[in-house]
């Protein structure tokens, strides 16, 4: 009886605003997202309140707040607790409440629909429920053709997970409460379009910003601010350096953007909805002709041969630099590579993912393995070798019978190891190219160092301790061979 | 109709956007450029339950804009999308969004929590309904009403509840839907080219070598096995397939493509001792499955409710694409949902090379020279009637034999270029052995021989290989002609009909 009672004024407001949308009882809502799926949520909701002790709920805030980031600003309160509930409201949960307590077991006749309305006592709820009705003792399961139907809803059980606080407001009436806390399940990262035209050495790019949101909650006509870097977080894993086969040479440019410190910030246009499920794609880089151009990559790990050929890898070259390239710094994100076939028509040929770039930085993408441009690394000598060079092994320090000490030492004569190297570059293409052949593994072990390179048959670089580097120029459909002599001390 | 559906969707979608919306709900003409799995080996076969390779579908749409910034709906796009990788050529967009919030019981009851929805009851006996006003106190997961009678979990009771909706909330579709928004443009007639990637695509190149009789050429046919399996089919598509080792940074596994989970109105309704049994409280219990249906989720039989289209007479053209090589079907064709096409594109009926019958040395094994295997060489050039690129992939070796075909043997290729030398290293021997022993032995060093048994009715070709150089081994005074190739000295050397040869050498530790 006393439900139906309650029943009016619960009615009242939804039915008045009934439509097909739900009104979000977010306020003036700003969204600061970071490449680390994190996002700084503020919400300034217009708040009455009364004098005193009062319970505020704050109702869609993300589902996965982090509840112990929240904040709230505001005149005249002061905070006394804050909840975060998340026990939600199912009929399990309704029914474990409910011991104890009485409730209403409608039972329909089957055969003649006539409804009867008993009250009951629910005396326990152990793998099924146990009652008291009147006098009797009963008990239902799964498969009852009654009904339970309770009186009310306990006071903590929710249908989604909610905020409250308790203030204790010095004064009463409507104002601005600034509410802010961290939520992980935001996060974006760049997206880029380079459609690469061969002939011409350009590209043109296109720079997306691509805004992802699996927190359960829709922002509504948010102020958005996008954070390229990734802030420190505690319970977020670290996002890990992206992508494979990229060399970046970093540049000194500061980029035309906002910073916010050592971070570039991106906001976007306008306000905007951020939907629940959605990935949202956003311009913020359109450039044409930037010169660019494809090279050819071969690491060779270790020093020894393989049966078959291996394809050099195709890399895409630019620079982010103002004078000759893209003039911006970077976000980190995806670099997709697209050409156009004979007819015209954009192909894909290959990504790579990228870090943060600072403007004035060298690219170098791997796109992909070139078909038609190969090395076959093979070892055709192998012997060890006795230099003319001394080191010292062993030093003694010899005392006299008399009491002199003499040192002496033992020198032996180095032993090397003498490695050639063949590498056969082959170029099916019909126009010349220019290969980066690089040898690593020469100095990786310990106490393995001093390695030398008495011949080659190209000038090679050493990049650092560990590879060298030769550039190999093949011509239109020929063959070229590097050759090679390492002395190693394995 | 387009009007329509336009205005339509004016109202509809009012309270999401300000923009009018327009609906482009088919390409006009469609392009599909099918990738191969970048991380499958190229002797593993299609798995066509699980297709890892991807395609680049490009579609020309045509629509009619206002003035203004419009927001553009693409539908019929492939399902597995990325939709980050859309690209898009004849309009200036500013934004791009991909919805993957799907219209279901489940996101309905989300929608309408805290709201008021209409309850239908329907009287068990007399089939009566009575409606009455309800509101949602709870998620999806375990609904709970308030009505005039009190709080009720209307599923969990053996009568028939019905909610019934007001309406759909605004940003749920039926399908994950791609739309854009314009910036200001001046509205008027525009075709627009939509390019992405999309998940689950995949193909293979297939090579059906027939040897003929003499062993000096070999028939050399090769399919294109393009398969799909996306849910949509893209008619009268120019497609092609791209072959060479793309990089990819994701693996799909980061595709928004997901079931929406089906909503158990019987869950959380009664309370059990376990998680196990509480995801099993159904109604009633369900009949088990007919044996058809539990194989439809396996792969092997994926085969069976795949369309299989073999076409011959038409052929693959190739083109350069970067470093890439574009195998193109020169007329349009249908790419189908859940299906595999084969296109033949290489077609070179008399390829000359040479069959040999081959022992390696291998450390790994023994230190000895290995089994004796038969493959046929081919140098990779217009003048023995090849030099094309050869795809990666499998190939299957057949010969006429007493009037019947075959099987050789099955193996796989890597890609190969022009000019390039191509051995189908297809089985072992077993009319020709090498029987290798230790001579002679000193300190630190051995006298090794091989002889050589052909216990075929005609001369063969044999070649025995030795590295060039070996970190642990000096290999000399060889008794044979050793001809120098990259990494390798071969002893190469023709065992006349039934007979043996013999090859001596020193093999000393460094």
């Amino acid at each position: 009886m006393r439900a139906i009672i309650l029943l009016p004024l619960l009615f009242a407001a939804p039915v008045l605003a009934q439509s097909a949308q739900r009104q979000s009882a977010q306020g003036d809502v700003s969204v600061t997202i970071y490449n680390n799926n994190l996002a700084l949520v503020q919400d300034v909701r217009q708040t009455s309140l009364p004098t005193g002790r009062t319970t505020v709920e704050f109702p869609d805030v993300s589902a996965q707040i982090r509840a112990e980031t929240v904040t709230l600003n505001g005149t005249d309160f002061g905070i006394i607790e804050q909840n975060f509930d998340y026990d939600l409201l199912s009929p399990n949960a309704l029914l474990k409440k409910a011991v104890g307590q009485t409730v209403t077991v409608t039972t329909t006749n089957p055969a003649t629909g006539a409804k009867t309305n008993e009250r009951a006592k629910i005396l326990a709820v152990n793998g099924g429920v146990v009652l008291q009705i009147g006098n009797r003792i009963e008990t239902m399961s799964e498969y009852a053709t009654s009904q339970i139907v309770y009186d009310s809803i306990p006071p903590n059980l929710r249908a989604r997970p909610t905020l409250s606080v308790t203030l204790d407001s010095a004064r009463g009436g409507t104002r601005p409460l600034t509410l802010s806390y961290l939520t992980p399940g935001m996060g974006w990262n760049a997206d880029y379009v380079a459609l690469f035209d061969e002939r011409q050495g350009k590209i043109d790019v296109q720079g997306w910003i691509t805004l992802n949101n699996s927190t359960g909650t829709t922002f509504t006509n948010a102020k958005t601010l996008l954070v390229a870097g990734n802030v420190g977080a505690q319970t977020q894993r670290q996002f890990n350096g992206r992508g494979s086969g990229r060399r970046v040479q970093p540049g000194t440019e500061t980029g035309s953007r906002e910073q916010l410190g050592d971070f570039y910030v991106y906001p976007i246009e306008g306000r905007t909805t951020i939907s629940n499920a959605q990935t949202k794609q956003v311009s913020f880089l359109d450039v044409a002709g930037v010169p660019a151009k494809k090279a050819y990559e071969f690491r060779n790990g270790w020093m020894g041969s393989v049966d078959e050929a291996q394809s050099a890898a195709s890399v895409l070259k630019f620079s982010t630099g103002k004078a000759d390239g893209i003039g911006d710094a970077l976000p980190a994100g995806t670099v997709r590579v697209y050409m156009r076939d004979t007819r015209g028509q954009a192909q894909f040929i290959g990504e790579s993912g990228i870090p943060h770039i600072p403007g004035g930085s060298g690219m170098s993408l791997k796109t992909g393995d070139a078909f038609d441009v190969k090395v076959q690394p093979v070892m055709s000598e192998r012997a060890p070798v006795t230099l003319d060079e001394w080191e010292r092994a062993v030093r003694w320090r010899i005392t006299d019978d008399d009491g002199r000490v003499r040192t002496t030492t033992v020198e032996v004569q180095k032993q090397y190891w003498r490695t050639k190297m063949r590498y056969i570059v082959t170029n099916a293409r019909p126009v010349p190219v220019t290969v980066d052949v690089i040898q690593g593994g020469l100095n990786q072990w310990y106490g393995w160092g001093d390695t030398r390179v008495p011949e080659e048959s190209i000038k090679g670089q050493q990049m650092n301790a560990d590879e060298r580097w030769w550039e190999v120029p093949v011509p239109a459909n020929g063959k070229v061979e590097l050759t090679v002599t390492y002395l190693t001390r394995w | 109709m387009r009007r329509l559906i336009l205005l339509w969707m004016l109202v509809w979608a009012q309270v999401a956007t300000a923009q009018p919306v327009v609906v482009s709900s088919g390409p006009d003409s469609v392009s599909v450029t099918i990738y191969r799995a970048p991380n499958r080996d190229e002797d593993e076969a299609l798995d066509l339950g699980n297709l890892r390779g991807f395609a680049l579908i490009s579609e020309t749409r045509t629509v009619d804009l206002p003035p203004g910034p419009v927001t553009i709906r693409f539908e019929g796009v492939a399902s597995g999308i990325v939709p980050q990788s859309a690209l898009i050529f004849g309009a200036d967009i500013r934004e791009k969004n991909r919805d993957a919030a799907l219209l279901s019981e489940r996101s309905l009851l989300d929608g309408f929590t805290g709201q008021t929805v209409t309850l239908r009851r329907t009287d068990p006996a007399t089939g009566k309904r009575s409606e009455e006003s309800a509101v949602i106190r709870s998620g999806p997961n375990g609904v709970v009403v308030q009505t005039s009678r009190g709080i009720e979990p209307i599923y969990c009771s053996g009568l028939d509840n019905d909610l019934i909706f007001p309406g759909v909330p605004a940003g749920l579709s039926a399908k994950p839907t791609l739309s854009t928004l314009t910036k200001d443009q001046t509205g008027g007639r525009r075709t627009i080219t939509l390019v992405y990637l999309s998940q689950r695509f995949d193909w293979q190149a297939n090579y059906v070598g027939e040897l003929a009789a003499d062993g000096a050429s070999l028939n050399l046919f090769a399919w294109l096995t393009m398969a799909s399996n996306d849910d949509t089919s893209f008619a009268d598509a120019t497609a092609a397939a791209v072959a060479g080792k793309v990089n990819r940074e994701d693996d799909g596994t980061g595709s928004t493509d997901e079931e929406e989970p089906a909503l158990d109105r019987r869950y959380q309704c009664w309370p059990t001792r376990d998680a196990m049994m509480e995801a099993y409280a159904v109604p009633a219990p369900a009949p088990p499955p007919p044996p058809m249906m539990m194989e439809m989720s396996s792969p092997m039989s994926a085969r069976a409710d795949m369309e299989i289209v073999v076409t011959a007479t038409m052929r693959a053209q190739r083109e350069d694409l970067g470093d890439l090589k574009l195998y193109r079907i020169p007329m349009p064709v249908t790419v189908a949902a859940r299906a595999q096409k084969q296109v033949a594109f290489l077609i070179k009926p008399k390829v000359k090379g040479v069959l040999i019958y081959r022992a390696q040395y291998d450390s790994d094994d023994g230190d000895d020279l290995d089994t004796v295997k038969q493959l046929f060489r081919i140098k990779n050039i217009k003048a023995n009637g090849l030099g094309e690129a050869l795809p990666a992939g499998q190939v299957a070796l057949f010969q006429q034999a007493a009037g019947t075909r075959m099987l050789l043997g099955e193996t796989s290729l890597t890609d190969k270029a022009v000019d390039e030398e191509v051995e189908i290293v297809f089985g072992e021997a077993s009319n020709v052995t090498s029987d290798q022993r230790t001579v002679a032995r000193g300190k630190n060093w051995t006298l090794q021989r091989i002889i050589v048994r052909n216990a075929n009715a005609a001369p063969v070709r044999f070649e025995a290989e030795f590295p060039a150089a070996s970190t642990d081994k000096n290999f000399s005074k060889f008794s044979g002609r050793m001809v120098p190739k990259p990494g390798k000295l071969v002893w190469a050397v023709t065992v006349p009909a039934n007979s043996t040869v013999t090859l001596n050498w020193r093999e000393a530790e460094k």
